[in-house]
């Protein structure tokens, strides 16, 4: 046994303790909790087996529906607006000579601070009397909107405060693919005469698919399962109308009336939309854009 | 060739036991912290009056004490709780007590709950009595019945009103105040506009007209949080349908959908469509309600009487400080029962965690001693403007000196009799759904009638279970 590394065993004893903890930590709770999406449980008292009626119950109330809605439109707003968006943004900044490394690091500054302080510091901005936002429509003669207190400007306002938060970081991700195509191709294409936007167009944006292929996925998975923002901006308010499912679980599961029975339900609704529609994703779309099956 | 092998082996097993052996080495050190308890120093020591014993000798533990008084309008009770602690620590040998503050909503419908169902609540902890939150712990066997022990303290018919902490007779928790909730007004706007204190709903009305059409909210409202709008609904429930509706919920002798509860929900809702409220309330804090009203913003509030102590301290008051008045909700037209009781709530106070060991136990004592005592009560009275939760004598509560808590008990005094809030009466699905309502209602997505529909179903379904 002169490579030991070829040996099936050593593999399987170097990753023995990954997947040991993996299924202890992961696997198991999963598991073993989903249990509970079928009874009532309080965490209190005792209880019972309800079969599929915390399902019904989720699907039944109108509240579910709405944040099930509002989940899909975080999805179409950061497929649909962000991500050209971000494209553009990666374009401009690849472009520019002096100063990369500094628009690189300002649009990715966001990203790495806490959402906590996002969701304070766009509080501020959103503030209706004194807040800097009202003030400049002020000046356009516009009355002061209240941003987060009134149901139909809560949504936008927390889907903008969403976007600023993670478009540098995908920015950042779509300039290193960029930034990564050999200049040989745009040479050719300078020298064949393609203007600026042809080249763009042409040669930049077909050779980054697959990168905005991933960052698709991740948005769509991100979509499915934000929560955080909601929960210091707004708790779902106000009357829900920023509910997304994961503030919903929460909302239900914790608080006045825990039932984590209904919460552990609503958690293998996420879990089970997430997986479909990246799968989804995965089997339409994000395979051809990956390549190889055109 | 199996050198290798081998000694790939030996290393994995080595470091894995190794990161075992850490494991269990943390296990061992808290069971030697939690297990041997020192008999000898810590028993026996009852009501730790003696406090003679050299505390360097006890062996040190420390017990969890979990409180809401967090922030600048908290600081006075703060300060009580630190000297109670302080105290209760010097006459119990070894004794340390670890504060963990955490604002009251996410304590009370976050944090609690889920420690609760987990098993390992905090040993003392801010909590509220009633069917929600007390009584659905005591059923659950997750707190300490303190009946023996106030018993033994010779406190136990001191309390005003357990009733929110009572189950089959014994006591899971005591209140550290009593409260009322009505009007807080600013006496200069009032002064400004020539309104004196109504005492009929025409009055009131009147007055927060005037304030209007002055360009000054007549009442600040912050319902981000839904609790804050239902203290007024609540008391207005209590003008419309009687006093005894509150309590009726639940009894199912009332219902939330009969014409009188509605009404109190439909004079809420003319309200609003009045614009008399804050505007963009449903974004607003409960700290933004007290703001609007500290600076001028708006004429009046509806809030608790633990508000008092802000309105004589110039650092939260500003020039607002001692310039601020009290008035109940005054009688309604048409409303049922006795039009003089005022809302009085004997809910928040401290619980304890039914998993003590000995000691532990002797800490609770010491702790119930030096916080239900005549004089912590006085103080509560005097520095926090606190309604007392427990009988004083007639000249301790002479010596109360702020007008606007003179006035608040005067109220109290006047009044016919009380009414509890509904928030502990019925159960937290009902609530819960109060709380969804009122929001809607705020929002104009649903109108009286719809509001107390939907109330009424859920506490029909409760009632069923129960």
């Amino acid at each position: 046994m002169k490579h030991p590394m070829r040996n099936p065993w050593i593999y399987t004893l170097f990753i023995a303790p990954t997947l040991i903890l993996y299924g202890l930590f992961f696997l198991w709770p999963m598991v073993s909790s989903s249990y509970y999406a079928f009874t009532d449980w309080n965490g209190l008292e005792n209880y019972r087996f309800v079969g599929w009626s915390n399902f019904a119950r989720a699907f039944g109330d109108p509240d579910f529906r709405r944040a099930i809605v509002n989940n899909l439109i975080f999805i179409g707003f950061s497929v649909f607006v962000q991500i050209p968006l971000i494209v553009l943004f990666a374009l401009l900044i690849a472009s520019v000579k002096r100063f990369r490394g500094f628009y690189k690091t300002t649009v990715f500054v966001p990203s790495i601070v806490s959402t906590s302080v996002i969701g304070i510091l766009w509080g501020f901005i959103y503030e209706p009397e004194v807040g800097p936002l009202n003030r400049l429509l002020a000046l356009f003669g516009a009355g002061p909107i209240y941003w987060l207190a009134e149901p139909k400007w809560a949504l936008p306002a927390v889907l903008i405060t969403n976007a600023w938060q993670w478009m540098g970081f995908y920015i950042v991700l779509v300039l290193a693919a960029i930034l990564a195509i050999p200049r040989e191709i745009h040479e050719a294409a300078i020298v064949d005469g393609a203007s600026g936007w042809q080249r763009a167009l042409n040669i930049t944006v077909p050779l980054i698919l697959p990168v905005i292929s991933v960052v698709v996925m991740l948005s769509i998975a991100g979509g499915m399962r934000v929560v955080d923002i909601v929960l210091v901006m707004t708790k779902g308010g106000p009357v829900g109308a920023t509910e997304v499912m994961a503030s919903y679980m929460v909302n239900e599961a914790m608080g006045i009336d825990p039932n984590y029975g209904f919460g552990t339900a609503i958690a293998l609704i996420i879990f089970t939309f997430a997986l479909v529609l990246t799968s989804l994703y995965q089997m339409t779309f994000g395979r051809r854009m990956q390549g190889g099956e055109f | 060739m199996n050198k290798r092998l081998g000694i790939a082996i030996l290393i994995l097993i080595v470091t894995l036991s190794a990161a075992l052996a850490a494991c269990g080495s943390g296990k061992n050190e808290n069971a030697a912290n939690g297990g041997s308890p020192g008999p000898s120093t810590g028993g026996g020591n009852g009501g730790g009056t003696s406090g003679s014993e050299p505390s360097e000798d006890a062996e040190p533990f420390t017990v969890s004490l979990r409180h809401i008084q967090i922030g600048e309008a908290q600081k006075f009770r703060k300060a009580i709780l630190d000297d109670v602690v302080k105290k209760t620590e010097e006459e119990v040998p070894g004794l340390k007590f670890e504060l963990d503050g955490v604002e009251d909503q996410v304590n009370r419908f976050t944090k609690l709950p889920a420690e609760m169902a987990a098993g390992n609540p905090p040993k003392i902890f801010d909590l509220f009595g009633g069917a929600g939150d007390a009584l659905k712990y005591a059923k659950a066997g997750r707190l300490l019945d303190v009946t023996p022990i106030i018993e033994e303290l010779g406190i136990a018919d001191k309390f005003l009103n357990l009733s929110q902490f009572t189950l089959d007779g014994n006591v899971y928790g005591l209140p550290i105040g009593g409260s009322t909730e009505g009007f807080f007004y600013n006496m200069p706007l009032f002064e400004k506009y020539n309104i004196k204190v109504p005492t009929t709903l025409e009055e009131l009305e009147a007055a927060a007209e005037t304030l209007k059409q002055n360009g000054i909210t007549p009442f600040a409202m912050g319902s981000k949080g839904a609790w804050v709008p239902l203290m007024l609904v609540n008391t207005l429930i209590g003008r419309y349908a009687g006093p005894d509706a509150i309590d009726g919920f639940p009894a199912g002798t009332h219902a939330w959908n009969s014409p009188e509860v509605t009404a109190a929900f439909a004079k809420y809702e003319e309200w609003v469509k009045k614009g008399y409220f804050t505007k963009g309330e449903l974004g607003l804090e409960y700290a933004d309600m007290l703001n609007q009203f500290v600076t001028g913003k708006a004429g009046m509030m509806f809030d608790g009487s633990w508000r008092s102590s802000v309105f004589r301290d110039p650092e939260q008051a500003g020039e607002l400080t001692g310039k601020v008045g009290f008035f109940p909700m005054p009688p309604v037209p048409g409303g049922k029962g006795d039009q003089t009781f005022v809302n009085g709530n004997y809910s928040n106070g401290y619980g304890f965690s039914a998993d003590l060991n000995e000691r532990e136990r002797t800490a609770v004592k010491a702790f119930i001693k030096n916080m239900y005592s005549e004089e912590m009560q006085l103080r509560g009275l005097l520095e926090d403007g606190v309604l007392p939760s427990m009988k004083l004598s007639e000249d301790a509560l002479g010596k109360v000196e702020d007008p606007l808590v003179k006035q608040i008990m005067e109220v109290m005094r006047q009044a016919g009799g009380a009414f509890s809030h509904f928030d502990s009466t019925v159960p937290s699905e009902v609530y819960k759904e109060s709380e969804a309502q009122i929001q809607k209602l705020i929002a104009g997505q649903a109108t009286a009638e719809q509001v107390t529909e939907a109330l009424q179903k859920v506490q029909q379904e409760a009632n069923a279970k129960s």
